[in-house]
């Protein structure tokens, strides 16, 4: 038996396949783009693909995330925080607070037994989030994947003080025209968004084990950021993209065989990996 | 005999379309007033035979007129009531009475009558504690409004009317509790999305009409197989004023509303006004003590909140006991308006009440726009997955 979780963010769609032993199978990632509404299915083809599978071999799916309602062959939707617990608490068992920096927006999870027990989200504001980084990349040229390195070169970072995501753009062309280092540009600006995010968390109890997760976690310049803005260790999955598609595949074993267990069929109705339409 | 199998479907038209009875009635001679907050005391109006008419704001509205005359980080639900009347959207208001329940209403009380003209335009001031020289004060207050009107409709008020008025108020809100009882049960027999197109039905008609609304609802309820569908969370709402079914199903969407402390909803029907030998007296009492609002600084006595946390918590917020326990409550949604800051700040300490009684409860903000909702869904979801 497999299962699958659907995890459709604002940025990157990610689909996990588990097998009974709860190991993965398959793993895709992709843009979801404009159109993400609508192609939940395609991206599952080439997950199945990969995997060798039929969407028949599937017994359950869970979609996730903010497209989570657009997934037509989805059995449930469940809220990428209560995935994201699970996802986390399957890599790191003794985690009991999951900070995830998104491409637009950032939460901080307080676990207990692989449970979401609370949970705080900035999701009115790029400032804290990978649009944030995205932006501020773009303004000094420079690759969104070479940041991280960069920032580490830094001996002196330059405090930006706007929060602001359209201000902030404007700080970098000013300490740019003055002469400023890059690095040391990139390691404040690593600095800002660190300090966002930490104010968010810290409104929870900080409690380790600490794990940071989502695209951002990518970036070592701002796992350094984060681990000074907290004041404690972090721990990063190897690929802290997958944690939310990974809960999300883990709640449909669960799921899959709480069903089972009471005589209901799995899956819940014949499928098919139709494109989402709006319209009944 | 009205068609008793009608209540919800006739709250619901009402809803749809406010100020059909208002202008009937204004057609047919009578002075109709508006008011935006439910410190208005009702009953003295009609007691002096006019309707009052409640002015809200609408959330599906941009707000496009208010920006000139108001600040923007301002109380998003005051900015889009005058941004309404603005647009003439209630013009067969014979007037407007505004009340110094909060700043932004009082500040924008100067705004709306500078900008609008109506024959009539009155301001009471609230004091901001409930102490006996407050409710004093706000007795004369409510005093210098009764005078005012009386010389707006020519007539003095009289001191039956009055106490048949609040009879009939007490009525009201007698029949809305009695409505709250019917969502006691699992699943509740009327949605927490119906109870806000009945409340906000009642706050578009005269009083003994509401209560006729009133009793066709209770019963249609009653006997009702097609309720809401039994869903895993039974939530409490305390807010400023909910008075959009879109939020309200927001919240619904894997939840059943069975109780609320919101204008859109019980608060202004909580309790009823002891009638006293002067009206005035027993009116006075009533509005400042028992309406639930943040807005209120409440100390049972001077200096307690200092002394016992948890004691003054208790005498704050002991009232809400009663709703978590009866109603089988088994989460919180603490919605607050963006830059409100009475219920921001009375936030912190009651979270801390219910988590005294062992009730999760979760801190949602919207800036009284429907765009603003979409993202909300994501939080309350998250929070009924963690307590269902």
């Amino acid at each position: 038996m497999h299962f699958a979780g659907v995890d459709i963010g604002s940025t990157m769609t990610k689909i996990v396949v588990i097998d009974t032993d709860g190991k993965l199978v398959s793993a895709i990632k992709g843009p979801t783009g404009p159109e993400h509404r609508r192609l939940a299915n395609e991206v599952m083809k080439t997950a199945l693909e990969q995997a060798r599978l039929q969407l028949d071999d599937i017994s359950y799916v869970v979609a996730t995330g903010y497209g989570r309602l657009n997934v037509p062959f989805a059995d449930r939707q469940i809220t990428e925080l209560t995935c994201h617990a699970r996802g986390v608490s399957s890599l790191f068992p003794n985690v009991r607070t999951a900070i995830d920096i998104g491409g637009q927006d950032a939460k901080c999870l307080k676990i207990n037994n692989g449970k979401l027990v609370d949970f705080v989200m900035n999701d009115k504001c790029a400032a804290g989030t990978g649009r944030f980084l995205e932006v501020v990349a773009a303004t000094l040229g420079i690759k969104l994947e070479d940041m991280g390195a960069i920032s580490l070169r830094s001996t002196r970072k330059v405090p930006i003080s706007n929060f602001c995501t359209i201000f902030a753009q404007q700080e970098v062309v000013s300490h740019l025209s003055e002469g400023k280092k890059v690095e040391d540009i990139i390691a404040g600006l690593h600095d800002a968004l660190a300090s966002r995010v930490a104010a968010l968390a810290l409104r929870l109890k900080v409690e380790p084990d600490v794990v940071l997760t989502g695209g951002v976690a990518k970036n070592a310049g701002i796992v350094e950021a984060m681990k000074e803005n907290l004041g404690c260790e972090l721990l990063v999955p190897e690929d802290p993209l997958l944690t939310g598609a990974m809960g999300a595949a883990l709640l449909a074993q669960e799921l899959s065989s709480a069903a089972i267990a009471k005589g209901e069929p799995v899956p819940v109705e014949p499928r098919r990996l139709d494109k989402a339409t709006f319209f009944k | 005999m009205p068609d008793r199998s009608k209540g919800l479907s006739r709250a619901r038209e009402i809803y749809l379309n406010r100020s059909q009875r208002a202008r009937q009635l204004k057609a047919q001679g009578k002075k109709v007033l508006g008011y935006p907050c439910v410190y208005v005391p009702l009953e003295i109006i009609t007691a002096l035979d006019l309707v009052p008419y409640r002015t809200c704001g609408d959330i599906k509205e941009p707000v496009t007129e208010a920006d000139r005359a108001l600040p923007t980080a301002f109380c998003p639900v005051m900015r889009s009531c005058l941004d309404c009347a603005l647009k003439a959207k209630d013009d067969f208001l014979d007037g407007v009475v505004t009340t110094h329940s909060c700043d932004p209403q009082e500040k924008t009380s100067h705004v709306w009558e500078s900008y609008i003209e109506y024959p009539y335009f009155h301001f009471i001031d609230v004091p901001g504690t409930v102490r006996p020289e407050s409710i004093e004060y706000y007795k004369g207050q409510l005093d210098d409004f009764r005078k005012t009107l009386e010389s707006f409709v020519g007539k003095e008020l009289s001191t039956d009317r009055l106490k048949a008025a609040t009879g009939l108020y007490n009525q009201q809100r007698a029949l809305v509790r009695e409505l709250y009882e019917l969502t006691k049960s699992a699943p509740p027999l009327i949605s927490g999305t119906e109870i806000v197109e009945v409340v906000k039905a009642l706050m578009s008609l005269p009083v003994s009409e509401g209560n006729e609304l009133l009793a066709e609802v209770i019963s249609e309820v009653k006997e009702r197989t097609d309720g809401p569908e039994r869903k895993p969370a039974r939530l409490f709402v305390w807010t400023a004023s909910l008075d959009d079914v879109d939020i309200m199903q927001m919240l619904e969407a894997r939840a059943n509303v069975v109780i609320d402390d919101s204008c859109g909803g019980l608060r202004a029907y909580r309790t009823d006004v002891k009638l006293a030998d002067d009206p005035l007296d027993g009116l006075a009492h009533y509005y400042l003590e028992e309406i639930t609002c943040a807005r209120t600084f409440r100390e049972a006595t001077i200096g307690e909140t200092s002394k016992d946390y948890a004691k003054d918590l208790q005498s704050r917020f002991g009232y809400l006991r009663r709703f978590i326990k009866e109603w089988n409550v088994n989460g919180v949604i603490l919605l607050l308006v963006r830059y409100c800051d009475p219920f921001a700040f009375e936030m912190p300490a009651l979270k801390d009440y219910f988590d005294s009684l062992g009730i999760p409860s979760t801190y949602i903000e919207y800036d009284y726009t429907r765009g603003a909702l979409a993202p909300l869904r994501t939080r309350v979801e998250a929070f009924i997955e963690t307590i269902a």
